[in-house]
């Protein structure tokens, strides 16, 4: 079942080429250009050959019970379905692009049920649900993303699921590049050009460039299409993963004027970026995995001492095969008044499992 | 019968005046008046309940009042007479006056028949007297009448005049009665005391049951001794100034609501102010001959200077409103006092009322009428002793008490600025936490007890080793309180290693953490799983429970079916999802409350539907290898605590295995959600980056080799044509020329040989 469902999510952002070392790609251009160590770094794999030794390592007493060939199988295996980082350390779940597109559809399959059931959390409560899949998920992130959610310092609002998830997807995947934007979009409003110098500048990036933003705020941010040659520019040098910079041109090309945490809340919600990283479904089939929800009733039946419930629940189990998956879920929460009409809060758009 | 029934009421007179007259009258009477008293006393038995039919209406107040004031004179008198009557009498005597005045006290109506008689003795004489010898005759003054009695009367009782029940509503004129003695207007209407200023030799004035409002007309008989006022309508104690060897005073029935004017009374033996509207005792101070206080059947709350009465014998206080041992605590003072009753007080209600009053009034010896025993008088003291016993004992507790609340709040504020300087760290390392302060302002009260850490020092050395089960120091607590342990400060979980008793480790069913950090108690879990192994209901505050994570620790016990999350110092609480979090991953015990409130099924449904996936990923998409690894992890971590207690409990180790493979097998899917604490998983990331370290290095060699060996390969597989063909090249000119060849051959061949 596992593979079967990793066959549908072919993870395109990781272009993981494994199988291909030996293959006739070896002789593209690109692969010409660089030693074969340098190849290998850049397409990670070195990344997962040495976590595959070291977890070996960690579990040698255990793996050699049952063979190295068979671990090595499972390993590498694992990594192609993506459940290779599921409680893991942070420092290896944002190793690669491939991780973090992983933890991304990780978090997002194993929290789905959150989000159905219309609870709106503060960011905290995101950051706690991080930590059971990552121990040592940093909060830092978590307030990143949260912040492009609520767009100022009222950390303590409740966000909606998907506005989270959206949002933390680009912090999370794109972290590295939204910081060079940011460095940049200070630069910008400051009068430099920063096609001269770009520094990819540590987290504090973000930090310096909200005070200007009060100033600038007459301006309302920088001017689109001056920013857009300037990320074009980034893109084409930065070596960590970024949007496509066509997708880029077209959030851009939209307004005249932005801010940065305008140009976050934009890529967040642009379905087109979202398709690109490959790890989340669209937003309206973002509460939709029939095979999950089969395997939850299957669950709930095993809920020990509930007869009446389980028929109850086999009931609402038809719906969702029923009802198209827009519409939405028939899964209404059991104890909350129906929240999720006021759950755009701090949002400015429409969340589709609020339809009915 | 009449002579006998009239010397009764001169033998009663004589007596009543006696009393204060000691000498003076008893000389002069002392003969004929024995003989009446005898003779009444051996009449005895013979007039039961004449009295009690006839006049028991009056019955109720004066035997109030006048059983009272009778009741000492005739014991007064025997020690006067001890000398001229012989033993027997005496004893008669005695034996009559305690009756006498035992009856007086009992509000029953049950009367002793010695009392009676001398009351029904005065009572039938008034009539005889008025009837047959004294005219009242109407004065010339319209509102006085004037007395006069016949010469043959006045040589008969020169010295008394009887005027009972005349239905006078003013006291006569009595002329050329200048020698009267004894002056009776009971039961009269009489509403002001007059006219009687010519009588100076007046000793006994007796205006019982008389409507007087006000004490006034006295001033000139400097000689009264007996002053009978009851049941008249007096308001205050006033104009008694000149009466200074007053004896006995009689205002019992009135509406005096206070003691005054009677400083002066140096004499007075004996004061009755029963029923009367008094609300408390004082003003006593002068009153230096008094033996007998009646206050009986009066609101009083409090009593003052009694001690100030040297003399004071008989205090009578039933039927008031004392409550307290210390209202009256003046009564302990005083030398004195023998006889005192309380009944009818909400005093004599309470269950410490006897010992204490026995134990604070040694001198006494008789109590509420009841003489007291010796025995009486041990149980009281050994009463007392348990009593303050129980008071030290209490004592010691509430010091116990106090310094329990000392500890705790010390260990509050270690807390607070240990919880300070984690969040101040913690700010430094991240300015962004922005709730960081939130923390702790609330909690910053513990300020007051820095002042006293010296004196929590010596509370310790003295109370030391007071109770067993509480080891108290300054950092931690811990604390053994019927079913529940206490642990107060990280200090308190070594008590977890102490040797417990297997009473107190079975009966403890909650266990409650304040002011531990959470990752040090899950150190301790496996321990307390074992020590304590009965432990239901867990309690949780200011523990810095911040993470949903941290509840997979708790999977780990054997069973839990309460958890108290206190919001208090525990973020996790402020989050929608804990508690279902909590139901889900301790499903297997099936918890049945959740911070007191119980756990309904949609609670475990909804617990199931948010987090179920959760559990199901973890369980079947985990690699197998990772699945034994974690699962081994927690394994591991129990085995190793195993093996240290192995040598102790066997039996138990065995359990232990048995419950942790339940464990496991109940819950695989869950229990790859397992916790680390943050020490624990810094300590294995540390690990982990030697361990990549080397993989990178080594991967780097690997690869590095290949990447060579495969540079190698390539070179040589370009290589290679070329090479054959230059090998096939030169051999072929090599054999070209055959002769040459083949002597070359040859040559080699001979040269091997």
């Amino acid at each position: 079942m596992a593979t079967e469902r990793a066959g549908t999510w072919l993870p395109e952002a990781g272009k993981l080429e494994l199988g291909s070392c030996c293959g006739p790609r070896m002789l593209s251009p690109e692969r010409l250009a660089l030693t074969d160590y340098e190849y290998l770094a850049q397409r990670h794999v070195l990344t997962y050959m040495e976590d595959a030794v070291c977890q070996l390592l960690e579990n040698k007493e255990d793996i050699s019970q049952y063979g190295i060939a068979r671990f090595f199988t499972e390993y590498f295996n694992s990594v192609c379905q993506g459940t290779h980082v599921l409680f893991r350390e942070f420092s290896f779940i944002q190793a690669t692009p491939h991780n973090r597109a992983s933890f991304l559809r990780a978090f997002w399959r194993c929290f789905r049920t959150v989000g159905k059931n219309g609870d709106l959390l503060t960011m905290k409560e995101y950051h706690c649900l991080l930590q059971l899949l990552c121990p040592d998920f940093p909060l830092e992130l978590t307030q990143k993303a949260a912040r492009i959610v609520l767009m100022d310092d009222a950390m303590d609002c409740l966000m909606s699921f998907s506005d989270f998830l959206f949002a933390f997807q680009i912090q999370f995947y794109y972290s590295e590049f939204l910081e060079s934007v940011a460095a940049i979009y200070q630069d910008l409003l400051s009068g430099k050009n920063p096609n001269t110098v770009i520094v990819p500048t540590s987290s504090s990036g973000q930090h310096r460039q909200r005070p200007a933003l009060g100033e600038a705020s007459m301006l309302e941010g920088v001017e689109a299409s001056l920013f857009y040659q300037c990320l074009e520019n980034l893109c084409d040098r930065h070596k960590y993963s970024c949007p496509p910079p066509a997708l880029v041109k077209e959030v851009l090309s939209n307004v005249q004027r932005l801010t940065f945490y305008g140009f976050l809340v934009a890529l967040s919600k642009h379905h087109g970026i979202n398709q690109a990283l490959g790890a989340l479904p669209d937003k309206g089939d973002l509460m939709h995995d029939p095979a999950m929800d089969e395997e939850l009733e299957r669950l709930l039946a095993q809920v020990p001492g509930l007869v009446n419930s389980v028929t109850a629940s086999s009931e609402a189990s038809c719906l969702p095969s029923r009802t198209p998956p827009r519409v939405g879920s028939p899964w209404r929460p059991l104890h909350h008044a129906r929240k999720v009409d006021a759950e755009s809060d701090g949002s400015t758009e429409e969340t589709d499992e609020s339809e009915t | 019968m009449i002579p006998g029934k009239y010397r009764s009421v001169s033998g009663r007179a004589t007596n009543n005046v006696n009393c204060g007259l000691h000498l003076v009258i008893q000389t002069s009477s002392l003969p004929e008046k024995n003989k009446v008293e005898f003779k009444l006393h051996k009449e005895t038995p013979s007039f039961p309940g004449r009295l009690l039919q006839h006049d028991l209406e009056r019955n109720y107040s004066s035997r109030q009042g006048d059983g009272r004031v009778i009741s000492p004179s005739p014991r007064n008198k025997s020690s006067c007479i001890s000398s001229t009557t012989n033993v027997t009498e005496l004893c008669g005597l005695e034996m009559k006056t305690t009756t006498s005045s035992l009856s007086a006290f009992g509000d029953s109506s049950i009367q002793t028949p010695s009392k009676s008689r001398i009351r029904q003795g005065c009572h039938s004489a008034g009539p005889n007297v008025s009837g047959d010898h004294i005219n009242l005759v109407s004065s010339s003054m319209p509102s006085f009448p004037i007395l006069q009695r016949s010469s043959e009367e006045k040589i008969l009782y020169s010295d008394r005049l009887t005027l009972e029940r005349q239905k006078l509503t003013v006291c006569p004129i009595i002329d050329g009665e200048e020698h009267l003695r004894l002056l009776n207007f009971q039961h009269n209407f009489i509403t002001r005391i007059q006219n009687i200023s010519n009588l100076q030799r007046l000793i006994f004035l007796d205006l019982y049951d008389n409507q007087i409002e006000e004490i006034s007309g006295l001033s000139t008989l400097r000689s009264l001794r007996v002053l009978l006022l009851g049941k008249n309508r007096i308001k205050k104690i006033s104009n008694l100034e000149n009466l200074k060897s007053l004896d006995v005073l009689d205002l019992h029935g009135n509406q005096i609501s206070k003691i005054e004017n009677v400083s002066h009374l140096c004499d007075l033996r004996v004061l009755n102010l029963a029923r009367n509207l008094l609300s408390h005792v004082d003003n006593l101070n002068g009153l230096d001959s008094l033996t007998e206080l009646n206050l009986r059947h009066n609101q009083i709350t409090f009593v003052r200077d009694v001690d100030n009465l040297p003399c004071l014998q008989r205090l009578f206080l039933s039927f008031n409103n004392i409550s307290t041992f210390e209202s009256v605590c003046c009564l302990a003072d005083s030398t004195s006092l023998s006889d005192i009753t309380f009944d009818g007080n909400p005093i004599a209600q309470e269950s410490w009322y006897k010992h204490t009053i026995l134990q604070n009034m040694m001198q006494l010896r008789q109590l509420d009428m009841k003489r007291i025993t010796e025995e009486e008088r041990r149980m009281a003291s050994v009463i007392a002793k348990k009593e303050e016993e129980k008071k030290r004992e209490s004592q010691k507790q509430s010091l116990l008490k106090e310094k329990k609340r000392l500890t705790i709040n010390n260990v509050a504020r270690k807390w607070d600025l240990q919880q300070h300087r984690v969040t101040s760290i913690a700010a430094n390392q991240d300015r962004k936490d922005s709730d960081s302060p939130s923390q702790d302002p609330g909690q910053v009260d513990g300020s007051t007890i820095s002042a006293f850490p010296e004196e929590t020092g010596s509370l310790d050395s003295a109370l030391g080793n007071a109770l067993q089960g509480l080891s108290v120091t300054d950092t931690h607590l811990v604390e053994v309180d019927g079913d529940t342990l206490s642990l107060y400060g990280s200090g308190a979980l070594e008590s977890l290693d102490r040797n417990w008793s297997v009473q107190t480790a079975g009966m403890v069913t909650t266990v409650s953490f304040t002011f531990i950090e959470f990752d040090e108690i899950v150190q301790v879990l496996p321990k307390l799983k074992i020590k304590f192994p009965n432990s239901l209901h867990l309690k949780f505050k200011e523990t810095n429970l911040v993470m949903l994570q941290q509840f997979n620790a708790l999977a780990q016990l054997r069973r839990i079916d309460q958890l108290t999350i206190d919001p208090q110092g525990n973020p996790v609480v402020s989050f929608t999802l804990w508690k279902y979090y909590v139901l889900f991953r301790l499903s297997h015990f099936s918890m049945q409350k959740i911070n007191g409130t119980e756990v309904t099924q949609n609670d475990m449904i909804m617990a199931e539907r948010l987090f179920g996936i959760l559990a199901h990923v973890a369980s079947s998409e985990l690699p197998q290898y990772r699945l034994i690894s974690i699962l081994g992890d927690a394994r591991k971590k129990q085995f190793r605590y195993l093996l240290e207690t192995k040598g102790k409990k066997p039996g138990i180790v065995s359990e232990e295995n048995n419950d942790s493979k339940r464990l496991v097998g109940e819950n695989t899917n869950r229990a790859t959600l397992n916790y680390t604490t943050r020490d624990f998983y810094n300590e294995k990331l540390e690990e982990i980056k030697e361990k990549k370290k080397f993989c990178k290095m080594y991967i780097e060699d690997l690869v590095k080799e290949a990447t060579e060996i495969n540079m190698k390969n390539e070179a040589l597989q370009k290589l290679w044509p070329q090479m054959f063909i230059e090998l096939v090249r030169d051999a072929v000119i090599e054999i070209r020329n055959k002769s040459s060849y083949m002597k070359l051959c040859l040559q080699q061949i001979t040269d091997q040989k």
